[in-house]
């Protein structure tokens, strides 16, 4: 967001978090963590001051990825894995528009893994919230790129005996220029971390830790697990990437902030069409 | 007596200057007033394979490649080989080649062609000179078959200039000088070349590539999403500067998945969008483009085809992505697929896509292929051009209801930023609102809507065409009607008239107007290059040709020549 844009928000009629609320019922199930998430977004939007037809919110497919129709926000809700290159879409054309893709895990670190190494490496103005609770939950429990090894599903016996990937490691090493992780249970924390992710300059990714009522219910202990992060790194993206491999994946805050430019806002045009199909005049 | 037109092969390793010598004789004939067209024959390799010019030029529009070749350029013997089948020479083929070179390969010399010794190096040159521009061997080539078909020499200065581009001065001087060598030589060659006077008209010398990237910015796109493919890829490289200078953007995707996202992204932000691609981009795109039809954003797939299946033969031509375009995909998806009907023609069905998928607000697939794409062309400028279309952004009065069911299916879409217009784009079944429903009447309903935005899509006379009289049809498209439209002229002069049906529509299939154009018709033949038939199953599926209807169908990699359809009507 511009510095112009900031000074007119603030100038403008103040926005209330209900103002960001389209009223539809979330599909969720209760207790889902994702809920909390939705709420801290609206809060965090109302503090940002844009409109919400000044919103976009775009995502792919899975439990969190409903949110955008529960917003009054403009909004697409594409197909599994691809959010990330539909809001990249979106910014190219619209700069001027406030852009965030949301989804989960599966959605964001499965089958769209490829889109997130190069969104962060493309680094454009957008946010990128992935609501994480380790676990495929419309597919009814399976485990994802951030389950536990030894989690045990009706797929894979016993745990899927692999390592979980760390996605903020990957994030800074892609490039991202803010890198945080939030929590559900701690709504008034996420809120402040989503304001700063979205006035952050380039891509800023936000983990947020969102349980699983329905198939990780345990990961309601996370509220005792959590603490906040031990320092933000900033601009330092060797010690920034070393910091988050050597933490307990509980942290929460910004763990990483850098300065990186992004692509260009836009090109200015230098001719015409006209001009340009001279090139292929011959004969004249 | 001076010729009418002329067909030549430069050939040579890759690397050799095959295409740039090529290029220069065209580029200077079509300077001069001459019509043309060079295609590129060349392996998959990136340097080292084997690598041909393949160029008319003629007094008259050229619009497919030639039965034979009258003239063999070889620049040197190595590869030679690995295309020489698909190079058509005869007993009447005059061969060029440096006795330096070695003998003529068994696989040319079959032809009972006659070979004449050429030494293709200045022979006035010092060993070191000559040394240093034994690789400027093309331009001596081109320069001793420009002469001597009369193209005077300051225009074929002017266009070495154009082919060479930005070189360093020193490397232009070396070829200009090497350029006057060719000519002064082409004295030494006893062979009579000459062209008859053309016809001279500004026209414009170009690429089908390159024209279709044309009639996409003349409709409006100003946002491209791509992932390099042969043999579209060209087409981006040379769209991305002008779109840069136009105050546009081309992104250089990480995959086709990101690149159809990227612009069904842009799109949705309200800027025309376009991707390019080929097969197998096309056939990682396919869910997303159901997500396009499905959540209605306009957007131009443009494909242009190759060999296939999998990987197939990239940089030669088919036109077997037929099925794919139409119906690849889950779910009932119905969509506007478009094909050029020639070179000259990609510019307006390029535009044309453009105004289809804003004003339809649905994906549109255009069909071109590696032979168009890849056709260095003379063209006389088409003025006329489509009826420009927009999408409707208004929001109505009310409250919105983005998928509204109305008596109108096109509902507007509007522009985020817009105050009151927000909607949620819903690649789920959704209701009118856009909020996503699993009951069978908002499932019906959606699917009413959008299969009415194609019962109701008429195109009126840019259906196709009708060329040509006659009680036998040739029904075809895209790169088949430029070789149909030459057969069926030597078959007329022959006393039998043959009638050219062509479609720029293949999908929804222009039923009505088909049946109008193949009023009167005894024999109906509908050629296309694939195996399968894939044109012709699509047409009978549709009731647009009756059972008796014969299918020509062969696969690439070779383009249709006239003497092949000739044959094939008997």
């Amino acid at each position: 967001m511009s510095n112009a844009a900031i000074i007119d928000a603030a100038s403008a009629e103040a926005l209330d978090p209900a103002d960001f609320h389209s009223g539809a019922t979330p599909i969720w199930c209760p207790g889902c963590g994702d809920y909390g998430v939705l709420s801290a977004l609206e809060h965090a939007l109302a503090i940002n001051g844009r409109p919400p037809h000044e919103v976009v919110l775009v995502s792919g497919i899975g439990c969190s990825s409903r949110l955008p129709a529960y917003t009054s926000c403009y909004g697409f809700h594409g197909v599994h894995g691809r959010a990330l290159p539909f809001a990249a879409g979106v910014k190219l054309a619209r700069p001027d528009l406030e852009v965030i893709a949301v989804g989960g895990d599966g959605d964001g670190y499965s089958i769209g893994g490829n889109h997130f190494i190069h969104a962060c490496r493309r680094n454009l103005d957008m946010l990128y919230l992935v609501m994480d609770n380790r676990v495929y939950g419309m597919t009814k429990g399976q485990p994802s790129p951030t389950t536990e090894a030894d989690w045990d599903s009706d797929i894979a016996p016993g745990g899927l005996g692999l390592r979980p990937f760390d996605p903020l490691a990957l994030a800074i090493a892609g490039g991202a220029n803010f890198v945080a992780r939030g929590f559900s249970g701690r709504p008034q924390e996420l809120k402040d971390l989503i304001v700063e992710g979205l006035r952050w300059p380039g891509f800023a990714f936000i983990d947020v830790l969102s349980p699983c009522m329905a198939f990780r219910s345990e990961e309601f202990g996370w509220k005792e697990s959590v603490h906040p992060v031990a320092r933000t790194i900033e601009d330092d993206r060797a010690a920034a990437h070393a910091a988050v491999l050597a933490e307990d994946g509980y942290s929460l805050g910004v763990l990483f902030k850098d300065h990186r430019p992004s692509l260009p806002a836009r090109y200015v045009a230098q001719s015409s069409l006209s001009e340009i199909e001279q090139q292929f005049a011959v004969c004249r | 007596m001076a010729r009418s037109s002329l067909s030549v092969v430069f050939s040579g390793r890759g690397g050799a200057g095959a295409m740039s010598a090529g290029e220069l004789l065209l580029r200077a004939a079509a300077d001069l007033g001459y019509y043309g067209l060079m295609s590129r024959l060349f392996g998959a390799q990136v340097r080292g394979g084997e690598a041909a010019a393949l160029v008319q030029i003629s007094t008259e529009p050229v619009t497919c490649q030639p039965d034979r070749f009258d003239l063999f350029v070889a620049l040197d013997w190595e590869k030679v080989d690995q295309f020489a089948s698909e190079i058509p020479l005869d007993e009447n083929t005059v061969i060029i080649a440096d006795p330096q070179s070695g003998p003529t390969p068994q696989s040319i010399a079959r032809s009972k062609a006659k070979t004449i010794p050429f030494s293709m190096s200045n022979a006035d040159a010092t060993p070191l000179e000559r040394a240093l521009q034994s690789k400027y061997t093309n331009v001596f080539a081109a320069g001793a078959v420009a002469a001597l078909t009369g193209l005077p020499a300051d225009a074929l200065q002017s266009a070495l200039s154009a082919v060479l581009g930005g070189k360093s001065a020193t490397v232009t001087r070396a070829n200009a000088d090497t350029l006057a060598a060719g000519i002064a030589a082409a004295d030494t060659l006893d062979l009579d070349l000459r062209l008859a006077p053309p016809h001279t008209a500004p026209r414009w010398l170009l690429t089908g590539n390159q024209a279709i990237a044309i009639g996409a910015l003349r409709g409006g796109v100003r946002f491209v999403g791509c992932y390099p493919i042969t043999p579209a890829t060209d087409l981006v490289e040379w769209l991305s500067p002008e779109l840069q200078n136009l105050g546009g953007r081309l992104v250089l995707a990480e995959d086709e998945l990101a690149s159809i996202n990227m612009v069904l992204g842009a799109s949705y932000g309200g800027a025309p969008a376009m991707t390019v691609t080929s097969g197998p981009g096309l056939s990682l795109m396919v869910e997303s483009i159901g997500l396009g039809i499905a959540a209605e954003i306009p957007a131009v797939i443009v494909n242009v085809m190759r060999g296939g299946p999998s990987t197939g033969i990239p940089s030669k031509t088919e036109q077997s992505d037929i099925n794919i375009a139409i119906y690849g995909g889950h779910g009932d998806a119905p969509r506007l697929v478009l094909a050029p009907t020639s070179v000259r023609d990609c510019m307006f069905t390029g535009e044309w896509a453009v105004y289809l998928a804003e004003s339809l607000q649905t994906p549109v697939i255009v069909l071109s292929d590696q032979t168009l794409g890849q056709a260095f062309t003379v063209i006389d400028p088409k003025p006329d051009r489509p009826t420009p279309l927009a999408r409707r952004t208004t929001v109505p009065d009310g409250p919105f209801k983005r998928y509204a069911i109305a008596s109108d299916p096109v509902t507007p879409m509007p522009r985020p930023g817009t105050p009151r217009g927000q909607w949620v784009g819903e690649g789920l079944t959704h209701n009118e609102i856009g909020i996503p429903v699993g009951g069978a009447a908002a499932h019906v309903a959606q699917l009413d809507k959008r299969a009415r935005k194609f019962a109701q899509f008429d195109p009126g006379p840019l259906w196709g065409d009708v060329w040509g009289e006659g009680e036998t049809v040739i029904l075809t498209f895209g790169s088949g009607i430029g070789p149909a439209q030459e057969a069926a002229r030597r078959v007329a002069a022959a006393g039998q008239p043959v009638r050219i049906v062509s479609l720029r529509v293949l999908s929804p299939l222009p039923v009505a107007a088909l049946a109008h154009a193949l009023e009167g018709a005894r024999r109906i033949v509908v050629m296309e290059q694939n195996h399968s038939a894939q044109l012709y199953h699509h047409l009978l599926a549709h009731k647009a040709i009756p059972p008796s209807a014969e299918s020509f169908a062969r696969p690439g990699p070779l383009p249709f020549r006239p003497a092949e359809i000739v044959a094939h009507l008997g």
